[in-house]
């Protein structure tokens, strides 16, 4: 995998099949080597997508982001 | 003025207060309002569901003009006697709330945010709903049971009087203005259909359709049924449900398939090269297993060549023997026979030179050998001297003679 995946579904979806196509136990040295290297990438995309969520709820208040804008403009 | 006619209102019941006697309540519209008032008596005769007759509900209501005529304490005042009230019907906002829905979706509207993509996994979410109520807790309960432990950006609006419409798109228009908000939550708590016709309102769900950011509803309950839904990407019929749709993705589920995954790799990676280093060492012992195979086969071969070969030679020295013996025997034979041959040859030769030597084959051709009284050849003059008489042997016999040294002749 050289690029990013397009969203974290599309990540999995082809991580879903990385590991059924190993799974089948039909893929050669060669191959089965990318696809571990390709899946381990897809994995580390996944968890960093994860942790964005797992680092505790943030509650912000619009009015208050809003408010923040007008005086720090630069800050948007 | 009690006996002038009958009419019928319509209106939203806003300031509802009871004394002991009568209840007491504005009848609104978009144009204004009627203090209105009904004797509780009569109010009960009509058997209205509960909290029919509440703020916010709107009803139609049958009754004519009538008039406090104050005392002294309190002014005189005209009011709408109402003698009769039922819920408006709902069959009036329905037809219009149909009349509506029809039109948006002609124009194609509820297809709109349908057809956006929706992040498995917002990292910021933005949410519409009333600062104090339930559905507040709800939606936070909903995310944190899904795992979500992202970032919220509340809008609290006011959900259910006539500011309610303008206030909510105007915050799901702020909302979607920002970059970082991948989808947006509007929810607000059960209630009748008038309460919730905020979010039936044209405007707001014209706004909602155009929206780029995917939006979730949740409003009121399973039945109850806005227009805001049939616009919306994905209509919910709980706060909770509201959860599970703008995070389709269950964070804790996903934490542990990726485990399973992560695992799944390693080990399909590690055992790949494991059971082909496995495999290749196997063929790597076959070739030597096969050698040792063959060299022992080999060498079985060897000894049975040997064996067989020492066999062959002892039987064919055995057989050269016997040939040998034949042919040697025929050879001696042979050989034997030429000597023979030439022995007799030799044997001529050596009787006709030994009888060209024989002293009696001398003798008949007339020569005479002299002999001493031993019978020994007497050879020279000298040893005739010297024996004085000798023998003389001719070939027919010997006769004495004596030697007469005068005679002797040079």
């Amino acid at each position: 995998m050289s690029e990013k995946p397009d969203s974290y579904e599309a990540a999995v979806e082809r991580l879903e099949q990385i590991i059924d196509r190993l799974d089948s136990g039909q893929a050669g040295l060669r191959e089965t080597l990318e696809l571990c290297r390709e899946g381990r990438e897809l994995v580390t995309y996944c968890s960093t997508e994860l942790d964005a969520v797992s680092e505790g709820l943030e509650e912000l208040r619009l009015d208050e982001l809003a408010a923040k804008l007008e005086t720090n403009p630069a800050e948007s | 003025m009690r006996r002038r006619a009958r009419v019928s209102l319509i209106g939203e019941v806003t300031g509802l207060s009871r004394s002991k006697a009568q209840a007491y309540f504005e009848l609104r519209d978009a144009e204004g309002a009627v203090p209105c008032a009904i004797w509780l008596n009569e109010l009960e005769k009509l058997e209205l569901p509960e909290q029919g007759l509440r703020d916010g509900a709107e009803i139609v209501i049958g009754g004519g003009p009538d008039y406090y005529r104050g005392n002294s304490q309190a002014s005189p005042s005209f009011f709408f006697r109402a003698t009769h009230i039922r819920l408006a019907g709902e069959g009036d906002l329905l037809a219009r709330l149909e009349a509506l829905r029809k039109q948006l979706r002609s124009e194609g509207l509820f297809e709109l945010q349908k057809q956006l993509a929706r992040p498995a996994l917002p990292k910021t979410i933005g949410v519409v709903t009333a600062e104090s109520g339930a559905a507040r807790r709800d939606l936070l309960a909903g995310l944190r049971r899904r795992g979500w432990a992202g970032t919220l950006v509340w809008a609290f609006a006011p959900v259910q009087d006539r500011r309610a419409a303008p206030a909510i798109a105007g915050a799901i228009q702020d909302l979607a203005a920002r970059p970082e908000i991948e989808a947006i939550v509007v929810t607000r708590g059960g209630g009748s259909l008038a309460d919730l016709w905020a979010f039936c309102d044209e405007t707001l769900c014209r706004t909602v359709a155009m929206l780029r950011v995917p939006v979730v509803s949740a409003i009121g309950h399973e039945r109850d049924s806005t227009l805001i839904d049939d616009v919306a990407a994905v209509a919910c019929s709980t706060p909770t449900h509201a959860a599970e749709a703008a995070v389709p993705l269950d964070c804790d589920a996903a934490r542990s398939a990726l485990g399973r995954s992560s695992a799944a790799l390693r080990r399909v990676g590690e055992g790949a090269v494991g059971s082909r280093s496995r495999h290749l060492v196997a063929l790597a012992r076959g070739p030597a297993r096969a050698l040792r195979r063959e060299r022992i086969a080999l060498n079985q071969k060897t000894r049975e060549i040997r064996a067989s070969s020492e066999r062959s030679l002892a039987e064919r020295r055995a057989f050269q023997r016997r040939l040998a013996l034949v042919v040697l025997d025929r050879a001696v034979r042979r050989a034997a026979g030429v000597e023979a041959n030439s022995r007799r040859d030799a044997l001529r030769r050596a009787e006709v030179a030994f009888r060209a030597h024989d002293p009696e084959r001398t003798l008949e051709r007339g020569y005479a050998l002299a002999e001493d009284a031993g019978g020994e050849p007497v050879t020279s003059v000298a040893a005739a001297i010297v024996a004085g008489r000798v023998r003389l042997r001719f070939a027919d016999g010997g006769v004495g003679a004596k030697i007469d040294p005068e005679g002797r002749a040079e």
